[in-house]
């Protein structure tokens, strides 16, 4: 009996149950989207971020010692090698060019290797520096390099032209403009200047761009002052001090520090942006729960007469009570779900258009917002149902006709 | 006549508006908030860049004269000469830094230093391999000094010793010039006050730091356009919440109409009295949303970026705000409305 007036009900007047469901749905969206695009922005802003380079450098320990480039896949074997987005070893070495020394850099552009566990991944310049502007291209054989623009504009260099490094010809495919050392510096290949300087295998600096959670109070500690508990909590989370501490643990003769220039400017950007998003978000929720709110008070005012002729018919209050309730639940379930798929749409075409990639969405989410959007809905509900129960149900009926 | 039904319409149905108009307000409230947060977030996330240090690098092959600080300053830029030579440290060739690091004080922001930014630096690298300490007397060959501050930075300054500008100075003997000079300059004047320093000095090379400066501006558009996305998302279901409240509006008073429609009033002069109501309510809202949008962007403003607590009255916003309640609202009655047309009045005079 129960079932079958619930049935009846929602299969009568179908227009204005299409409607509440649509409202609830609406508002399940656009709370889903904002509560997916707000929970993912920070690790998309830091990985917009790194286009400011490398936040972590590592170089030997000893002076005048190197690093061997064999080693460098170890960086992937640390516990936040998933953060580390990339790196670029390098090697500096001072060339007479066109009668004055100018500082010649291997690096890697753009290299496949083989992390220790087998996969093959890619880095290099391209990856770690992602605001480079070359005019020209990037090499890709060897004998072809990059010029500085500084050093491009004093000896006369151009894509095409040709400079002599170590006594051999290399062909300028492009001319870096970086408004920081790179200008004054001309780039090969690594193994090209391991090879001519005599020093293959060797590495003097590596710049890593990792993923980094800014720094707090907490982060400032001093490791070798925490008990064994604040250091594990230390170490799990991804502050750029507790990366740098794990790369010196895997690359035993090399100091790595943080580049506070690059890691102080994220982090503070990174905590302002999370702040505004939260802060934008929570009113934006609140914002879609009252349209949820408002339209289901609406619907229920409007049915004060349906309520009324089940009151004099003789219906209990708790039955009449149930029984809106469970129409109402089914319409936030069905109003939630749709909500939660156009949501999550919502939200992955946001990312898309925002940020160029898909948006990453815990699968809690989906859950829950249906959850509240079915929370929301008898909470509109309740107010003029039990309004209308409280009045005598002939002056509900005379107003009505 | 005409405004005494209006008068009339809104006093009789207070409660039901008052929900359209909660609907309208909060919707203006947020679009003001938005709108403010919209302007304002530029210079705000230019601002917490500013740690970066600077984004705008004189140098030159030969020197860079002292008077490009002076010009960089009088152009609203933070600016700061920096010497550099070499020098002889227990036997050893190390870099000489020389900066006056109080008036670098914006530029040197992510400098770590231990001790004092006065006097006698040295770089966290240089100071292991020397095995260098606060309070330590650096075997300077030219000038020896006691260490009062250990630096790091990530960057070049931990192999170099950073001495006060004059001390560099004296023992280059260089008078007048810099190897290099930092500026800081704002974001949105950066390639004005660039092109001003290089038509100033031309043998010099003055470059934008390209990696602070593309990151700044492409942040600051992601941050814009989710922001506007948001706005158009919050402005669509408030647009939705208040359609529903309308139609149920017009449904309520349908006997009405129907009275109105058989004395015969047209189809267009009843809507318009919907119109004028409407407008009203929206103009209502506009105004009560927009206080509360300012305080809330205040508020925001306070918690985010930790400023004092303003409210920032603009026209334009004000006018924004106003505009698209008014667009809501009247797309709403639109839809509303169509229903109008559709009331027969001998039915419903007859009570069906």
């Amino acid at each position: 009996m129960f079932l079958r007036f619930v049935a009846e009900s929602l299969r009568r007047s179908p227009r204005r149950k299409a409607m509440t469901v649509l409202a609830i749905a609406m508002g399940t969206a656009v709370a889903t989207a904002m509560l997916g695009v707000m929970l993912d922005i920070g690790d998309k802003m830091n990985l917009e971020l790194r286009s400011l380079g490398a936040n972590i450098l590592v170089t030997p320990k000893a002076p005048a010692a190197s690093l061997p480039e064999a080693q460098i896949p170890k960086l992937k074997t640390i516990f936040w090698q998933l953060n580390l987005t990339g790196f670029m070893p390098s090697l500096t070495e001072v060339a007479e060019v066109g009668g004055s020394p100018v500082p010649v850099r291997g690096v890697w552009f753009d290299r496949e290797y083989r992390t220790p566990d087998g996969r093959v991944l890619r880095t290099g310049a391209r990856v770690v520096n992602p605001s480079w502007r070359i005019t020209g291209l990037w090499p890709l054989k060897p004998h072809e390099c990059l010029a500085g623009a500084a050093v491009a504009s004093r000896l006369n260099l151009k894509p095409g032209s040709t400079a002599t490094l170590f006594g051999e010809p290399f062909r300028v495919t492009g001319v870096l403009q970086t408004g920081a050392e790179e200008d004054d510096q001309i780039l090969t290949e690594l193994a090209d200047l391991q090879r001519l300087t005599g020093h293959s295998g060797q590495v003097d600096s590596i710049q890593v761009a990792a993923l980094t959670k800014p720094e707090d109070e907490f982060a400032r500690k001093d490791p070798a002052r925490m008990t064994s508990q604040e250091l594990e909590r230390w170490n799990c989370t991804n502050y750029v001090r507790s990366i740098t501490h794990q790369i010196e643990e895997v690359l035993p003769q090399s100091t790595a520090r943080p580049v506070w220039r690059v890691a102080d400017s994220e982090g503070r950007v990174l905590s302002k942006i999370g702040g505004l998003m939260l802060l934008i978000a929570v009113a934006a929720l609140v914002a879609a729960a009252l349209t949820v709110w408002s339209v289901v008070a609406t619907t229920m005012l409007e049915r004060r007469g349906e309520i009324a002729i089940m009151q004099a018919t003789g219906a209990t209050d708790r039955m009449i009570a149930s029984l809106f309730g469970a129409e109402i639940a089914v319409e936030g379930l069905l109003g939630g779900a749709l909500g939660v798929l156009a949501g999550l749409r919502m939200a992955h075409w946001v990312g898309g258009t925002v940020f160029r990639t898909g948006i990453e969405i815990p699968s809690i989410l989906a859950p829950l917002s249906i959850f509240l959007a079915m929370a929301i809905a008898l909470a509109g509900a309740y107010p003029p149902l039990r309004k209308s129960l409280l009045r005598a149900p002939a002056i509900a009926l005379r107003e009505r006709i | 006549m005409y405004w005494t039904f209006v008068r009339g319409a809104m006093r009789l149905r207070a409660r039901r508006l008052l929900l359209a108009f909660s609907a309208l307000a909060v919707a203006a409230a947020l679009a003001t908030a938005l709108f403010s947060i919209y302007s304002d977030v530029e210079r705000r996330v230019r601002s917490e860049f500013s740690s970066y240090g600077a984004n705008l690098i004189i140098a030159s092959p030969a020197a860079v004269p002292l008077s490009a600080v002076t010009l960089a300053r009088n152009a609203g830029a933070v600016a700061a000469p920096f010497l550099f030579t070499t020098g002889t440290l227990s036997g050893q060739p190390v870099v000489l830094a020389g900066a006056d690091l109080e008036a670098a004080r914006e530029l040197t922001r992510f400098w770590r230093i231990e001790g004092s930014r006065q006097g006698c630096l040295a770089g966290v690298n240089l100071a292991q391999r020397f095995h260098l300490t606060l309070g330590t007397l650096a075997e300077l060959r030219e000038a020896p000094c006691r260490i009062t501050g250990i630096v790091s930075t990530g960057a070049a300054e931990d192999n170099e010793l950073v001495l006060p500008f004059d001390a560099v100075a004296k023992l280059t003997g260089i008078t007048g010039s810099a190897s290099m000079v930092q500026v800081r300059a704002p974001g949105e004047r950066l390639e004005e006050i660039r092109a001003q320093l290089a038509r100033a000095y031309p043998q010099t090379s003055v470059r934008i730091v390209q990696a602070v400066a593309e990151t700044e501006t492409s942040v600051v558009r992601k941050i814009r356009v989710v922001l506007f996305l948001l706005l158009a998302l919050i402005l669509v279901i408030t647009t939705m919440s208040v359609t529903s409240n309308f139609s149920e509006l017009v449904m309520e008073r349908s006997r009405e109409i129907g009275i109105l429609k058989a004395i015969g009033a047209a189809e267009r002069k009843i809507a318009s009295l919907f119109v004028a109501e409407t407008v009203l309510l929206a103009l209502a809202s506009a105004l009560a949303g927009y206080v509360a949008g300012i305080v809330l962007a205040g508020y925001i403003g306070r918690q985010v970026f930790a400023v004092p607590f303003s409210l920032h009255v603009q026209p334009f916003v004000l006018l924004l705000a106003t505009a698209i309640t008014l667009a809501v609202a009247l797309s709403s009655t639109a839809l509303a409305g169509v229903s109008i047309w559709r009331i027969q009045p001998a039915r419903i005079l007859r009570g069906e």
